[in-house]
């Protein structure tokens, strides 16, 4: 307020910083942080203008009907490629996954935050985590080897005491239940729960403790605050996680291949029966013996699979970003 | 906060231990009478007998204990142990079969010797893996060497820049690490096309690359933000310019969580099997060269010797899988010391 605003002169000279706030290393230091961060818009890019290129013959000659046909013929006179039904199969195994894995994950994360000691819960975190590390090859392998004959008893029970329910019904009453999205949601769901258990937990341990403690205070039992405090204040992110989860089980590839029946005959609901579609492993069982012309079908499929997959987890990750702010600096 | 706060009902008396014990223990041995007596399937003993008693008896005794507030709080208590078991049993069968039936493929020539002369019908006497250890290590060294330094700038921009964008990078990294592993292999395929790449170890570990930049990149990130801020402000005031702040304080500080980025990278991409039938071509001998000819690793050999029906190739298969559980195993756990490490280390500052 002193200095007189007409005068500028009474002003102090600037002062020189023997470092300055950007000198000639630090420039360059930021750079190439920012280049190498631009980076993964650049890796966005560059999948889906090769997968595009590719898959530029199948998508002009299909048009629309590429996503909602369901015939697949590619080494016809003119090449006849509809993924419809493996699309449709994708998002039916997934949704079963997530069903599945949902209850398991939150059950699992609200142990390890609310139920178990402390040393406990590491231990429980460790197992977790060590679950998420699983290659899919080996749950596969132990899909088709062990989970399967386990598998088909649960879906016997299921299919008599509930069949007459649509989802749980099943056209040949001696079907052999091998090779269902039923097993295959299985083993999605177990894929999954780690990555659902780590995003909810995560959540619940950076609860606030006012919250729960004034909810007890306020005499509510350990289910009200369940039900009342921790889920809807948790719910954002958790739908978070879900969808995280959803985003793997759709791009889901071995695992699936191994215990699924993968058929162009649609099936909409009917989760026991021995035929169902996954995008992935259709482009992985029929990539070894495919002609040119279906070679763009497939990378075709592969771009959709992956426009899919990247739609829902922008959304997955925007809203965990969004439910998890201590992360923010 | 301490773990008190948390758990404001955790006080429970001996009497009521006991009640609890008998309450969950006497389902469990109804139903396994009725699987033993009366020779019922495992499942339908489970999901028919066992689940049933024991949520009446849960139910009942929250009841008697609290009437509806107890109800409530038994079943809560009940339906979590209830699935979370179920996780742990799903997770112990797929390990231990995997160890007992790899076992009984695992002798040490299964280890170093390589495939050449194997069919599908071979004893396991003859051939190994050796040859699959070492394309898998070639291979994810290879994409390493790319993905880490990538990773850790993209952390650094992520943690130490001001820039608006950081947001919009953190998302797409994340929405990357959700890829399924399929298209990154059509990825390379597709680049394949244009360059004329040959099929190799090379395009293998090209295929690899995007499926472990997101991992390193988020571990880096949170391993970078646990570096005290002070430290740094601490090196910008005695003059040292940013990088060097990084380079010589945040980074050493930083070391261990950095190593556990790179390893839970690893782990990440050593099981991956998709990317590397789609880029790689399966090999029966030991080739140590990734530039060239087709390279053998450890996730096609389990998926090629799977496909055929003979009993000795499924043996390869569940050993081979047994090899690559056991490189997955020593990776995370090598993660998990590290980790621990880092979080006493931060722990005793923090008194």
């Amino acid at each position: 307020m002193a200095i007189d605003q007409k005068s500028g002169s009474e002003l102090p000279q600037r002062r020189k910083l023997a470092a300055g706030p950007l000198s000639k290393g630090d420039k360059w230091f930021y750079r190439a942080t920012a280049i190498s961060a631009n980076f993964a818009f650049v890796l966005v890019a560059l999948i889906v203008v090769f997968l595009f290129v590719n898959a530029w013959p199948t998508l002009s000659s299909q048009g629309i009907s590429f996503i909602f046909g369901d015939i697949w013929n590619p080494d016809a006179k003119n090449p006849v490629m509809q993924l419809g039904p493996m699309l449709w199969g994708s998002i039916l195994v997934g949704f079963s996954g997530v069903l599945l894995a949902t209850p398991m994950a939150i059950s699992a994360a609200y142990l390890i935050v609310y139920l178990l000691p402390k040393p406990a819960a590491r231990v429980a975190t460790t197992i977790i985590d060590l679950l998420a590390a699983l290659p899919s090859v080996v749950i596969g392998l132990w899909g088709i080897a062990v989970f399967t004959p386990v598998a088909i008893s649960w879906a016997k029970i299921s299919n008599q005491l509930l069949g007459w329910i649509p989802i749980f019904h099943v056209k040949d009453p001696n079907s052999a239940f091998t090779d269902s999205p039923f097993i295959a949601g299985w083993i999605v769901a177990v894929m999954i729960v780690p990555i659902i258990t780590s995003v909810t937990r995560e959540i619940f341990s950076q609860m606030d403790d006012g919250l729960i403690n004034g909810a007890v205070a306020l005499g509510g039992s350990r289910f009200s605050v369940f039900r009342k405090v921790i889920l809807p204040t948790s719910s954002s992110g958790i739908i978070g996680g879900i969808l995280l989860g959803l985003g793997r089980a759709l791009g889901e590839t071995v695992a699936i291949l191994y215990v699924l029946q993968l058929s162009f005959k649609i099936n909409f609901f009917s989760v026991l029966e021995s035929r169902g579609g996954a995008v992935a492993s259709w482009i992985l069982a029929r990539f070894g013996e495919a002609s040119s012309s279906e070679f763009h079908g497939l990378m075709a499929a592969g771009l959709v699979i992956f426009l899919v997959t990247l739609a829902v987890n922008m959304v997955a990750s925007f809203i965990v970003n969004r439910a998890q702010p201590w992360r923010k600096n | 906060m301490t773990s008190m706060n948390r758990k404001p009902w955790a006080q429970s008396s001996f009497n009521f231990k006991v009640q609890l014990a008998l309450v969950s223990t006497i389902p469990v041995a109804i139903g396994a009478l009725f699987v033993i007596l009366g020779g019922f399937d495992f499942s339908i003993g489970l999901i028919g007998v066992f689940l049933p008693i024991q949520v009446i008896v849960v139910g009942v005794f929250g009841w008697l204990k609290a009437k509806k507030r107890g109800l409530g709080d038994a079943l809560l208590i009940f339906f979590t142990i209830f699935f979370s078991t179920l996780v742990l049993v799903l997770l112990l069968s797929v390990l231990g079969s995997v160890i007992f039936e790899g076992f009984k493929a695992l002798t040490p020539h299964f280890i170093y010797e390589n495939n050449r002369y194997v069919g599908t019908t071979t004893s396991l006497e003859y051939g190994g893996v050796g040859h699959a250890i070492l394309g898998t290590i070639l291979i994810v060294l290879l994409t390493t060497v790319a993905a880490v330094p990538l990773g850790i700038a993209m952390a650094v921009y992520l943690t130490q820049s001001q820039s608006k964008m950081r947001g919009v990078v953190r998302t797409v990294t994340q929405s990357l690490a959700g890829l399924p592993s399929v298209v990154a292999g059509l990825f390379i395929l597709a680049v394949m096309q244009f360059t004329h790449l040959e099929r190799s170890g090379l395009t293998g570990a090209l295929a690899l690359f995007p499926l472990m930049l997101p991992t390193v990149a988020r571990v880096a990130e949170e391993s970078l933000r646990l570096v005290p801020a002070d430290l740094r402000m601490a090196a910008l005031a005695l003059g040292a310019p940013n990088h060097k702040a990084f380079f010589q304080v945040i980074l050493p500080a930083a070391k261990s969580g950095i190593l556990t980025a790179l390893l839970l990278g690893l782990a990440r991409i050593v099981g991956e099997t998709a990317p590397l039938i789609l880029t790689t071509n399966m090999n029966n001998t030991t080739n140590l060269n990734p530039f060239i000819g087709p390279m053998a690793s450890l996730p096609t050999y389990v998926y090629n010797f799977l496909g055929s029906s003979y009993s000795s190739s499924q043996q390869r298969a569940w050993g081979a899988a047994l090899v690559l559980l056991i490189f997955v195993g020593i990776l995370f756990g090598a993660a998990r010391i590290l980790g621990r490490k880092k979080s006493l280390k931060t722990s005793k500052k923090a008194k």
